[in-house]
């Protein structure tokens, strides 16, 4: 391999450093345990937070595959297959941002945290299992902080379309990894969190999220679960039914 | 130094027998499962305790020989226990951990279950394979006393996660978490907890939940 190449590679690459670490991977299912003082939560506050990036995610194989094929026979193979990850990835990444570009639904102004906080919201609700439940778009304020036994906080860091199934056509479904922590206002302890990568269960071929109006309508569906997904982690972290 | 040569053999016996075992653990498929250590009592348990039967699960997939395909090669992936006996044990763990008796006679409340989907997806990527598991199920109550059905749902888990091709254990993993997705929907269903307490525990069911 000329030095050349190297010195092109290495052109190609650095401009997209950056962008390699929005490479998009789905949040861990983590949850942790009911703690203590997480039962006698009766009034919570739900608070959407955070930004949320859009992408359309195909984690895609190539052209990742055909370097290493390439770098297989080169003597500084080794040495040089961690610049093909990240020129993999900086390829892709501009794949994607043109794909979401063509699919991009028309939802306006709306926070995806925001629905999904909705969501949770409505859900929790309807459980019973709770004497008060308020979703809101900011941190409460004093009496209405003090007013809460915890504030749930919800971020939607990544949300889109991604690549589900293999073939010809690729499947591909609505995403959002969500997050979500409660903690209780007085000494900001934690009491419970969790990170739920929530798919759609519909698959279907990128030219079905062309039509944006649709496209709309399954990212907006998927939001509402991923705040019914929280709901149902939440409830069921509270232990004995209360 | 005589016995030298014998024990050789029969190290090397030992050697090709564990190397065929091994061959075999490959082949035998996930072990995916719901174990009770990672169940909650939650919603389910405030209904006072019935007497529950799980009906035999029947298998509705399309595809009932595997739950997907390898990326390489295409080889079938398959349980190393039925899916539908890997959806009854789900149940029944459920049930009993909210302290509820999994009976097969004399029973309050009869689940039928039906198992629409039980999929692995393998998505193949760079430098990392994408893994899509989905637990698709059906779930009938059915009052044991008078046969009437009381309550028909349809619960699903999806998981999605990222592992590098030398996870031996990420697929297994994933149908794990899908399968406790759907078990967690189902037991914080508000309706599936206010058909249960319809039958004898209905005073320690949410009052929305009865409404």
């Amino acid at each position: 391999m000329s030095k050349g190449f190297v010195v092109l590679l290495a052109l190609v690459v650095l401009p997209l450093w950056g962008c390699a670490s929005s490479t998009p991977s789905a949040a861990p299912a983590v949850s942790s345990p009911a703690r203590p003082a997480f039962p006698s939560a009766r009034r919570v506050a739900i608070v959407a937070t955070g930004e949320s990036h859009f992408a359309v995610v195909e984690n895609s194989a190539e052209p990742g595959r055909t370097f290493d094929e390439v770098l297989k026979w080169n003597q500084y193979g080794p040495m040089l297959r961690p610049l093909a990850v990240l020129v993999h990835q900086g390829i892709n990444w501009l794949v994607g941002l043109d794909r979401a570009a063509g699919t991009t639904p028309d939802v306006g102004a709306v926070s995806p945290s925001l629905i999904v906080t909705n969501a949770l919201a409505r859900a929790l609700h309807a459980s019973g299992r709770f004497e008060e439940i308020r979703a809101l778009a900011r941190e409460p304020l004093g009496a209405e902080r003090r007013g809460v036994d915890a504030i749930a906080r919800v971020t939607v860091p990544q949300w889109g379309i991604v690549r589900v199934r293999a073939g010809d056509p690729d499947l591909l479904s609505a995403f959002a990894d969500v997050r979500a922590q409660l903690t209780v206002p007085e000494t900001g302890v934690i009491v419970w969190e969790t990170s739920q990568d929530v798919t759609a269960p519909d698959r279907l071929p990128l030219a079905s999220f062309k039509d944006r109006r649709f496209t709309g309508g399954q990212l907006l569906d998927l939001l509402e679960r991923a705040g019914q997904r929280l709901a149902s982690e939440l409830l069921y972290a509270r232990s004995d039914g209360q | 130094m005589t016995r030298v040569p014998g024990a050789s053999r029969r190290a090397l016996g030992v050697v090709a027998v564990v190397l065929i075992a091994g061959g075999c653990a490959s082949t035998s498929g996930l072990d995916i499962g719901y174990p009770a250590a990672s169940a909650n009592r939650a919603m389910l348990g405030s209904v006072a305790p019935l007497r529950i039967g799980i009906s035999p699960v029947v298998d509705r997939r399309l595809d009932a020989v595997r739950i997907g395909s390898a990326a390489k090669g295409g080889a079938d992936i398959v349980t190393s226990r039925p899916v539908p006996e890997i959806v009854h044990d789900a149940l029944a763990t459920e049930i009993g951990k909210n302290g509820h008796a999994v009976v097969t006679t004399d029973a309050d409340a009869i689940l039928a279950a039906e198992v629409d989907e039980f999929w692995l997806d393998i998505v193949p990527g760079y430098p990392e394979i994408q893994y899509v598991g989905k637990v698709a199920i059906a779930l009938a109550v059915v009052n044991a006393h008078t046969g009437e059905r009381l309550l028909a749902r349809r619960y699903f888990g999806i998981r999605r996660q990222q592992a590098g091709p030398d996870a031996p254990d990420a697929a297994r993993e994933v149908m794990d978490t899908a399968l406790a997705r759907t078990i967690h929907d189902l037991a914080t269903d508000r309706e599936l907890v206010a058909a249960l307490a319809g039958l004898g525990g209905g005073a320690s069911a949410p009052k929305s939940a009865r409404q």
